[in-house]
């Protein structure tokens, strides 16, 4: 585990695909916080206040997170928050498929015609969470901002 | 475990920056939160004396069986063609402007009931206010909606393609 941990490219590819998957994701939920909340609300297990909230919030939280780990900028803070933030999304999947709920995902679009949850989607989060939980745990920080700013000899 | 110290100290702050670009954002564009979508057509359905009034499934299952009422799915098409109320029509509350030629030929006190998701959506208390500003006096909201139908095994049927 240790040499994939710290392979510079294993990381640096990680990095670029789970920052700029969050990145786009994002940008639609940010245009359209109508229809993210009407999404959120589809799970029926937040209230009103708190779907306003994190309809405002969560989108903003993917796109800080997507560009911090594509330029290496608190890679231990995104990529804590990151996968944070899979485990109650897949959480919210799980709940809501074990109770029937015939909804869109909400996840990827708000377009309700790409598709219903399903078990698939389940699966498609945990390598997600998979991958972000390699980023925490990865100790390479080659090709990051965070890194360049440590290195940069003073003057 | 400093580094988990470190990490949260960092989610911390994205936190904080996201949340503040959330909140100024909606606010700037008068979205979300800040939006202003709501309570306009709603409110004016309160004061008519033939405004849309929500339907019990019961007695949604009993204007079904009497054959008079017209139900209208205002679904999606895709979740319309995966299955719909027996014999009702499709009328996406998205699509009103396009589509709602659709029940130009329904008479405009013909009993109209619209359904949605269920529970969760609004899109049949929204169609039905477009509706009935545009004449049709005999508007009802099936509120349960398809999920309401379908536990229940009322009639139900998909689209031909």
């Amino acid at each position: 585990m240790k040499p994939l941990l710290s392979n510079d490219y294993l990381v640096l590819l990680t990095r670029a695909f789970l920052g700029l998957l969050f990145i786009v994701v994002s940008l639609e939920k940010i245009v359209e916080p109508a229809a993210f909340a009407q999404s959120i609300a589809n799970y029926k297990i937040v209230g009103p206040p708190l779907t306003v909230v994190l309809a405002t919030v969560l989108p903003w939280l993917e796109l800080l997170c997507g560009f911090a780990l594509l330029f290496g900028i608190f890679l231990r803070g995104s990529s804590l928050l990151l996968s944070g933030m899979l485990v109650v999304f897949t959480a919210g999947v799980i709940s809501a498929l074990l109770r029937g709920l015939d909804i869109a995902c909400g996840c990827f679009t708000q377009d309700p015609s790409v598709g219903k949850i399903g078990w698939m989607k389940v699966l498609q989060n945990g390598t997600l969470l998979v991958l972000s939980v390699f980023l925490y745990f990865s100790s390479s920080v080659r090709f990051s901002i965070s890194q360049y700013l440590r290195t940069r000899p003073l003057e | 475990m400093t580094s988990f110290g470190t990490a949260l100290r960092e989610a911390g702050m994205l936190l904080v920056a996201a949340a503040a670009l959330g909140f100024i954002y909606t606010a700037a564009m008068e979205k979300g939160l800040f939006g202003t979508q709501r309570p306009g057509i709603a409110s004016s359905l309160q004061t008519s004396a033939n405004a849309p009034v929500m339907v019990s499934p019961d007695s949604a299952k009993l204007f079904f069986d009497s054959g008079d009422a017209l139900f209208v799915d205002s679904r999606h098409a895709y979740d319309y063609n995966l299955g719909h109320i027996k014999g009702a029509i499709n009328l996406p509350l998205a699509e009103y402007a396009e589509k709602k030629g659709t029940v130009s030929q329904v008479p405009k006190d013909r009993l109209i009931i619209i359904y949605c998701d269920g529970a969760d959506c609004n899109s049949s208390i929204e169609l039905a206010a477009r509706l009935f500003l545009d004449g049709y006096i005999n508007v009802k909201i099936f509120f349960g909606g398809w999920g309401e139908w379908k536990a229940k095994n009322l009639p139900i049927e998909k689209s031909a393609k």
